[in-house]
């Protein structure tokens, strides 16, 4: 069956990029506007959720409103990722870890700081654990206001940033509308101890042991257990202690 | 047993082992910092309370008399308020503060129930009050580095936190 080429229309984005030689099945191209599509169309997002903004994030991701549709996925490691979508209230004991996961994510990379808390820190601002926006310490490209934001916000921020994407490639902003750097003095460097090394193994032995619900240098025989919680199932001659 | 006959049996063991006089409306019976352990340790081994249910210190200004009228003055002092939970019906909480200085520590129950550990590492991370005997009383909550106790009273709300404010 032939192919009318006149009745053929060309509605994806990618053919508005492209020229078609009528009759041959050549097109011709920018390779930069390529990119460009390219790269705003595949953003894999890190969700660094934190908080109940993170439930909108997964009602954004999920099929109501489904991020997916503009190229975007969610994805749990920040070094296959473009995007870091900061969904929560982040504490002066997170900033580090964020920053860290941050700094772990591949050039170019764009951040959304999603709701009150990571814009501004909201009304946990003034408490002693919380930081004052994320901005003190990543550069944030688009701020999805709200308490939390709707998925609809979040994907429409999700929209501004791809616009945003496409104008700096096409050199459209200005250096700082780029990538707005934020104090080097504000970022806090060091992580402190991860593991407890010096915690003395013996404890750890005696809670691991009492574990199973009977509680420090306590016994209860069968007949006890039996008397707390009547099951029948409970085998007569298996031990007691580890059946449990 | 009821619950109301549990918390009569629990205030009866108050007065008759612990001289305690006064059980206040409304609030935990407070007793001597001395018998915290013992208490404890007496309702969990002679009536079956296995679960330690809360541990929760508040730190207190010392109180000025600012009208000179001769009231009480108060010294600044920790209150650390314990329940423990006994198991199966009634469940009956039995709860109780404790009073102590500043420049004191209250015993610990690590010994009695190992739930405590976290608990009294959490009461000492944030309002500082030390728990005598624990194996590990190390911060919980807050960054290892982290200045002071914030939820202490004089705990001003602008208190430098570099680099954030």
């Amino acid at each position: 069956m032939a192919v009318d080429e006149s009745q053929r229309t060309y509605d994806h984005p990618l053919y508005q990029q492209i020229e078609r030689i009528p009759g041959v099945s050549v097109a011709l191209g920018n390779i930069d506007q390529l990119l460009t599509w390219g790269s705003a169309n595949s953003l894999w997002i890190f969700p660094m959720a934190t908080s109940c903004c993170g439930i909108e994030f997964m009602a954004a991701s999920a099929s109501g409103v489904d991020l997916d549709r503009m190229g975007s996925i969610p994805r749990g490691t920040p070094r296959q990722c473009d995007v870091m979508v900061v969904a929560g209230t982040i504490t002066v004991k997170m900033a580090p870890r964020v920053k860290k996961l941050w700094d772990q994510m591949p050039e170019p990379k764009w951040c959304v700081a999603m709701g009150s808390c990571a814009i501004s820190g909201d009304f946990y601002r003034d408490i002693y654990s919380v930081i004052p926006g994320i901005d003190t310490f990543i550069p944030v490209d688009v701020y999805v206001p709200g308490c939390p934001p709707n998925p609809e916000a979040l994907m429409h921020g999700l929209l501004r940033l791809q616009e945003k994407i496409r104008m700096s490639r096409e050199g459209k902003l200005t250096q700082e509308e780029l990538r707005p750097e934020s104090p080097p003095n504000l970022i806090r460097p060091a992580i402190g101890r991860l593991q407890d090394v010096e915690r003395d193994p013996l404890t750890n032995q005696e809670q691991t042991d009492s574990a199973g619900g009977l509680g420090l240098g306590d016994t209860l025989n069968l007949s006890q257990i039996r008397q707390l919680r009547p099951e029948p199932e409970l085998a007569e001659d298996g031990d007691g202690e580890s059946t449990r | 047993m009821t619950g109301h006959e549990a918390q009569e049996q629990f205030v009866a063991l108050l007065r008759e082992r612990f001289g305690v006089a006064e059980i206040p409306d409304g609030n935990y019976p407070l007793i001597d910092a001395r018998h915290h352990f013992e208490l404890a340790r007496v309702l969990k081994e002679e009536f079956d309370y296995r679960i330690y249910s809360f541990v929760v210190a508040s730190h207190h200004l010392a109180t000025a008399d600012a009208n000179n009228d001769g009231a009480d003055v108060e010294a600044a002092h920790y209150e650390v308020a314990t329940g423990v939970r006994c198991v199966g019906a009634p469940a009956h909480l039995a709860s109780w503060r404790v009073r102590i200085e500043l420049d004191r520590a209250i015993p610990t129950l690590f010994p009695l129930f190992a739930g405590a550990d976290w608990q009294e590492r959490e009461q000492y991370d944030l309002v500082g009050v030390r728990f005598d005997g624990h194996p590990d009383l190390r911060r919980l909550m807050m960054p290892e580095d982290w200045e002071g106790h914030p939820l202490r009273k004089d705990y001003a709300i602008d208190t430098a936190c570099s680099p954030w404010r």
